[in-house]
């Protein structure tokens, strides 16, 4: 992409957020109920783990302050894919089926980047706050934290929402072909919960395919890994590539799935 | 008697509604909780293969994998997410006005739906965790599970209670549904469904047994698989009890609040 195009699409995506946070504090009951609720989720996640390891030293390979730090990294990824994309990607199918898209596919901007961050959730930005909070307090908690290990969280925090958001897109995308394909929609929450959970708690050919065909480990799995566990460049390495991959082929496949769509508008 | 046919009706409609879409209530009824429950399952084996002991809280690991299976389906049976938002976009849309003129309550309309559809779940989808508990020989007395199923009944009465509740709100502010998703967030914190009640520490555990949200999940569970005896349904009958005449006084409220504000100017 050129700089002019960068920049163009830089202040499109300005005006967006302008336009969603003035949308967002009409309703500010919701604006807050919001926040609430992820922050109930938060708790869940934590309450189990904390639980559970009132009862054991470790699950697979970590003890309570390393999965401490996974949540964390869990949160933040989390919440930033939610303040970009989730309200986005969670209307997809009902935009295809009321037939919002053909407004959208005649603008001179690429489809894929209107139809994925059209929709900020500001009032999720508080979310953010509270995951930072929680993995610098993890971070703090950690008995024996090489410091120098965190820049690769800079890498791999970016590199875990991209990867959340390339597959949630791509069973977004199904929508065009299915018109209704919520089950689907479904099957992804179910996916994304294995990412949810440290990766070597699973059986090796599922971790596997946790790296691989669903790379749901590379959301908080693998930035935990970098700064937990002794380096594994290869790991990294392949994150990062595969990530660009499968970003690469989200856009692949979306322009694909446009060749079914029939406009459904009136 | 005409209260009873009306709502026999209500109850029929849900179950056919419901069954319309059968690829939607496969994957809600058996394909969601089956993931869900071999996710945990997953989780338990990890927990005791990485545990000093052969138990934990006094229960050995087959125990937990019972617990995890039963509670990914039961935790089906006991939420209200679509019923509730569906009374929230009748207020919110207007179209209230048209049940608000039938001889009928409001409430009763979206209870008896609710139980259809939750009745109709919960004859297929409990087929499944019955298959696999058998197939694996997990701890389960199946001779409790008539009652357990019967306090779930009762604490769907209190679920939609409080779903009554929060779309009365929807009278007053227009943008309710996220307080839906908090309020259910905040329920499945403390129903059980995340790890048994009875490995949390002192005082939580008394706190949250005696507050009638775990009487949807836990208890009927821990019921079921053995972990607790029958004075702990009683106690979940006696706390759904107290906790729906409280959010019965708190729902006849909203309701009547609402209704004086609310102007039916909708569809």
């Amino acid at each position: 992409m050129s700089l002019t195009g960068l920049q163009k699409y830089s202040r499109l995506y300005s005006s967006f957020f302008k336009a969603s946070f003035i949308a967002d504090m009409e309703y500010r009951v919701n604006f807050l109920t919001r926040i609430f609720g992820d922050v109930f989720w938060y708790l869940a996640q934590i309450v189990m783990f904390e639980v559970l390891y009132l009862h054991t030293d470790k699950i697979g390979t970590w003890n309570v302050h390393q999965t401490r730090v996974f949540l964390g990294l869990l949160f933040v990824v989390d919440a930033i894919y939610m303040v970009i994309f989730s309200d986005n990607l969670d209307r997809l199918t009902e935009r295809v089926r009321k037939g919002e898209m053909d407004l959208l596919l005649t603008k001179p901007v690429d489809s894929q980047f209107m139809l994925s961050c059209q929709r900020v959730n500001t009032a999720l930005l508080g979310n953010f706050t509270i995951a930072s909070s929680w993995l610098i307090y993890s971070l703090f908690k950690l008995p024996h934290l090489e410091p120098l290990k965190l820049l690769w969280l800079i890498v791999l925090i970016p590199t875990g929402v991209i990867s959340l958001y390339s597959i949630r897109f791509m069973f977004g995308a199904t929508a065009i072909i299915f018109t209704r394909s919520e089950n689907l929609q479904f099957m992804w929450y179910q996916v994304y919960k294995l990412g949810m959970r440290p990766d070597h708690i699973y059986f090796p050919w599922l971790k596997f395919l946790l790296l691989t065909l669903f790379p749901v480990a590379i959301v908080a799995s693998v930035p935990a890994r970098a700064v937990l566990d002794p380096t594994n460049y290869w790991l990294f390495a392949w994150s990062i590539a595969w990530t660009a991959v499968i970003l690469w082929l989200s856009h692949r496949f979306w322009n694909f799935c446009l060749k079914y769509y029939s406009s459904a508008s009136s | 008697m005409h209260f009873l046919r009306r709502n026999l009706a209500f109850f029929r409609l849900a179950v056919l509604t419901n069954l319309e879409y059968r690829v939607n209530f496969f994957t809600d009824a058996i394909l969601q909780p089956f993931c869900t429950s071999l996710i945990e399952l997953t989780l338990w084996f990890a927990v005791f293969a990485s545990a000093t002991s052969t138990t934990i809280g006094g229960f050995t690991r087959e125990y937990y994998l019972a617990y995890a299976l039963w509670t990914a389906f039961v935790a089906r049976i006991a939420t209200s997410w679509m019923y509730e938002f569906k009374m929230i976009e009748e207020i919110d849309s207007g179209s209230i006005n048209g049940l608000l003129v039938r001889p009928m309550s409001f409430f009763e309309y979206y209870l008896s739906q609710l139980l259809g559809y939750k009745f109709i779940t919960t004859v297929i989808s409990l087929l499944i965790p019955l298959a696999m508990i058998t197939f694996f020989q997990l701890p389960t007395i199946y001779s409790r599970i008539p009652l357990a199923l019967l306090l779930i009944t009762y604490y769907l009465v209190l679920v939609h209670t409080i779903g009554f509740i929060v779309s009365s709100m929807a009278f007053h502010l227009n943008r309710i549904y996220s307080l839906t998703g908090t309020k259910n967030l905040a329920l499945w914190l403390v129903s059980g469904e995340l790890v048994p009640v009875d490995l949390l520490p002192e005082p939580y555990k008394t706190w949250v047994l005696d507050l009638p949200f775990c009487n949807g999940v836990y208890i009927p569970v821990a019921y079921i698989t053995g972990r607790v005896g029958t004075s702990m349904v009683w106690h979940g009958f006696m706390t759904t009890t107290v906790g729906l005449a409280v959010f019965s006084i708190i729902a006849v409220f909203m309701w009547r609040w609402g209704l004086r504000k609310y102007v039916g100017t909708g569809a």
